[in-house]
């Protein structure tokens, strides 16, 4: 059994935000929710890099242990998702969450809390596959048409990855060996490594000596 | 190493020999790698502080160290956090403290109340009940003390619905019910929530010059208010612990109305951290309150004799004043406040009925 996991390599993220927009496009989610987010570290200086964060599909999800009507579940691929039709739109979830995945549409006065709204792996939610009504709730289910999430599958740089944990640590482990592990003799912190064009060749290891 | 082969495989044997070896060729092996790394730094390269850069990211990304908050072209309030660093502490705040603690502390406190009714029983007005009533609060006074009364204990239920129902309700009434349930009392908690701030304000406004400290309350305090044996203990208008459960009604009310409203508005750019820190005050403030309500509630009905009429009536018997309430008692009596239980029946508005008091008096009744 497959165990579903996103992996976003750093080092490859160009911060084009297009797993942004290709997710709320996909899943048509509701209006000031962002299911992913592309945050950058260090913007502007040495060090700089980016990372697109959404759901990570915990294996011992925090959201699920804390909710107060335990409306999320596993699926038999790894993957967390939550029933809307039960959540209350608490937000202890969202507190949890150490990645800030969980978001809720604002929904009446002031701004209260609607239905939590996450990334699903683009794999639906309670409801039969594909059926409107899960559709309209969770938004596309790529995963039983056999894709897999369109935030990674239309990365351009294939800095996100998504699928089975095996396969993507596997096309990590083999991109840290190729990436020369000159870096990794040099001990050097990232912030003064790149394996992008430096301004500065000096001290930087992508330099040629 | 030789000592650890030898205790598993007996000493001179084949395998310990080529275990050795192969140890020893392991060893061999490092060398040339610890070499390389010397020969770098040779060269004039800094030191290899960090072993593998990624590590440094990983690190910064975390917050370990420090915060590392990021842009984002996402607009929301934390959206550039990527390690939510205070969401595992709350988890474990709420699911191995506030859960099993809280629980045990509420039950605790039932229990309490249980064995002490059995044990104390009833305290009954020792001079059993008198022919003359004393006026104790206005229509106004007990109308707000129901009006607080009766939203506390809807919003402690709603509460204790969300905090407990989990573990407690849902395995009575599935997801589907519980999911109902629990949705009603997060909107009721939500909607009632603020009237109690309102509720607060006016009983602090009415009840706090009769709350504050004064002399003889210290000592009604050493005598254990007279919970431990037969001696009644004299107090004003209120004893020392109804004082102090108005202090920490106030105190603690308002910390949980603050934490209940950063809570409830999430427009007011509060992020996480402020969140799980309301609902941590929140809850404390909450179970604490319970509690000590509990407590008041049982004094107020199956404590006491006479004790709820107050409340209820607006009138206290006139006996049960001066056992509880002596200091006051007197002086009201002295004032000539107290009035006969037909006059009493034959108006049931308090207000008319202390003017009524005051016209027999005049009358020279």
């Amino acid at each position: 059994m497959a165990r579903m996991k996103f992996y976003c390599d750093p080092e490859r993220c160009i911060e084009c935000n297009a797993c942004v927009t290709a997710c709320k496009n996909e899943n048509e989610v509701p209006w000031g929710v962002n299911r992913r987010r592309v945050v950058t570290i260090n913007d502007g200086d040495d060090g700089e890099r980016s990372l697109s964060v959404a759901c990570m599909h915990c294996s011992d999800a925090p959201c699920a242990t804390v909710c107060p009507v335990d409306c999320f579940y596993t699926t038999q691929d790894g993957v967390v998702l939550h029933d809307k039709d039960i959540c209350i739109g608490c937000g202890y979830c969202f507190y949890a969450c150490p990645f800030g995945a969980p978001q809720f549409p604002e929904d009446g006065a002031f701004a209260t809390r609607g239905k939590m709204d996450k990334c699903t792996f683009c794999a639906g939610g309670p409801e039969a596959d594909n059926s409107s009504d899960e559709h309209r709730k969770y938004g596309s289910n790529r995963l039983a048409e056999g894709k897999l999430p369109l935030c990674a599958e239309m990365c351009s740089t294939k800095a996100l990855l998504a699928g089975d944990s095996d396969t993507i640590s596997e096309i990590y482990r083999k991109r840290i060996i190729n990436r020369s592990a000159s870096v990794m003799a040099r001990g050097v912190s990232y912030r003064d490594a790149s394996f992008r064009a430096p301004y500065n060749a000096a001290g930087k290891s992508s330099a040629k000596e | 190493m030789g000592s650890m082969i030898s205790i598993s495989i007996p000493p001179g044997s084949l395998g310990a020999k080529a275990a050795a070896w192969s140890l020893l060729l392991l060893w061999l092996m490092l060398l040339p790698g610890q070499g390389l790394a010397e020969s770098k730094q040779v060269k004039g390269l800094p030191p290899p502080a960090v072993l593998n850069p990624a590590a440094d990211l990983w690190r910064d990304i975390r917050q370990r160290d420090m915060a590392t908050t990021g842009t984002t072209q996402v607009r929301g309030v934390d959206s550039g956090v990527l390690i939510n660093a205070n969401g595992d502490k709350w988890r474990k705040f709420r699911m191995d403290q506030l859960i099993p603690i809280g629980g045990y502390l509420l039950l605790g406190m039932g229990l309490f109340l249980i064995l002490f009714y059995l044990i104390r029983g009833k305290v009954r007005i020792a001079g059993g009940a008198s022919d003359r009533k004393l006026p104790r609060y206005t229509s106004y006074e007990r109308l707000i003390h129901w009006f607080i009364a009766s939203i506390f204990i809807f919003l402690a239920l709603t509460g204790l619905i969300i905090l407990f129902g989990r573990p407690l309700l849902i395995p009575i009434f599935g997801k589907e019910l519980f999911s109902v349930i629990a949705s009603a009392s997060k909107e009721g908690h939500n909607l009632m929530g603020p009237l109690f701030l309102v509720a607060l304000i006016l009983v602090f406004i009415k009840f706090v010059r009769r709350n504050i400290y004064q002399k003889g309350d210290m000592s009604w305090l050493l005598r254990g208010g007279g919970i431990i044996g037969k001696k009644h203990v004299p107090s004003n208008f209120f004893n020392m612990g109804e004082k102090s459960m108005f202090w920490m009604l106030i105190i603690v009310g308002s910390v949980i109305v603050a934490s209940g409203l950063v809570l409830i508005f999430p427009i007011f750019g509060q992020g996480r951290e402020w969140m799980e820190l309301a609902h941590v005050g929140h809850a404390i403030g909450a179970i604490l309150m319970i509690t000590v309500i509990m407590g008041h509630i049982y004094i107020g009905t199956i404590g006491m004799e006479g004790a709820i009429e107050g409340m209820s009536t607006g009138y206290c018997d006139l006996n049960w004043a001066k056992e509880h309430h002596d200091y006051w008692a007197s002086q009201m009596e002295k004032r000539g406040e107290a009035i006969s239980n037909e006059a009493v029946n034959r108006f049931s508005d308090p207000d008319t009925n202390r003017s009524l008091g005051r016209e027999l008096r005049e009358a020279g009744e």
